[in-house]
């Protein structure tokens, strides 16, 4: 799931000081399960900012709707009168959710109330970790399944480096080195020997270094859009 | 919800969260009268004062 967690409130208040009427916008999919944005969170928001804008003396109507994702066009046909309503909407979507709010209604003021932050899974109760850097060209199955473009400080290709002590990483004793991890795992597989395969370059152009990205499905396209 | 009461501009100590079960009774009279001391103590909460002004 993409991770996030909400900003801090009083960024939140400058990013919405000046208007009169304002539309939080929670969604119901990854920040819903990272607590960070779903309907839950999109009211508690709405609260704080009346309570807080009314403390300040400058009390602003703040409503709150929440949409199942964000990140579709058709979702937020649902919203539309409340958007047209609001001043300033402050999204509680991740990055994606934020800008195809921006996308559908250009003429809307939107600003973003989370701080969207990895790409991950829990690993325990409220704690949440990286997994996955979206690199485009995915080598888990050389790596036993553990990635070190996510997991690897220096995302390196053929660690660990001189930084790994007992099995950690140097940048913090709590974090785990992705390629003692990697190592180990092979190692209990009895797969060591695929680290002695030979490997191409990775191929970067997929991931970030390539300029944004775009993937287009022409079998999935509607015909109208085809040509 | 302590930390967002006090971003938001009110005291953490106007909410607090005791564990307790049905059979408790005395145990909630006693939080219930040390919960209403200390809001006593802090006095109207400063929204209540805001909607009375106006």
């Amino acid at each position: 799931m993409i991770v996030a967690e909400q900003k801090p409130l009083d960024e939140v208040k400058t990013l919405i000081d000046g208007a009169q009427n304002v539309l939080v916008v929670g969604c119901g999919t990854c920040v819903t399960v990272c607590f960070a944005g779903g309907s839950r969170e999109a009211a508690i928001m709405a609260t704080s900012l009346r309570m807080a804008s009314k403390l300040d003396g400058n009390p602003q109507a703040v409503t709150d709707a929440t949409v199942q994702r964000q990140c579709e066009w058709e979702y937020l046909d649902q919203i539309s009168e409340q958007v047209a309503e609001a001043d300033i909407v402050l999204s509680l979507g991740c990055g994606i959710g934020v800008q195809a709010l921006v996308e559908h209604y250009p003429d809307a003021w939107v600003v973003p109330g989370l701080n969207t932050s990895f790409m991950g899974l829990p690993t325990e109760q409220g704690v949440w970790a990286e997994r996955c850097a979206a690199c485009g060209d995915c080598i888990l199955g050389l790596t036993g399944g553990i990635c070190p473009i996510a997991r690897c400080s220096k995302s390196l290709l053929n660690g660990p480096c001189g930084g790994s002590e007992n099995g950690h990483c140097e940048i913090d004793p709590e974090v785990p080195c992705a390629w003692q991890l990697i190592y180990d795992r092979l190692s209990s597989a009895g797969k060591l020997d695929v680290l002695l395969e030979l490997q191409p370059p990775k191929n970067w152009r997929t991931s970030r270094d390539g300029g944004p990205r775009k993937i287009i499905r022409d079998d999935l396209r509607l015909a109208s859009e085809e040509a | 919800m302590k930390v967002l009461l006090e971003q938001t501009g009110l005291e953490a100590e106007r909410v607090r969260m005791f564990n307790l079960s049905s059979a408790m009774a005395e145990a909630f009279a006693d939080a219930a009268k040390e919960m209403t001391k200390q809001i006593t103590e802090l006095g109207p909460s400063p929204l209540r004062t805001q909607t009375e002004n106006e």
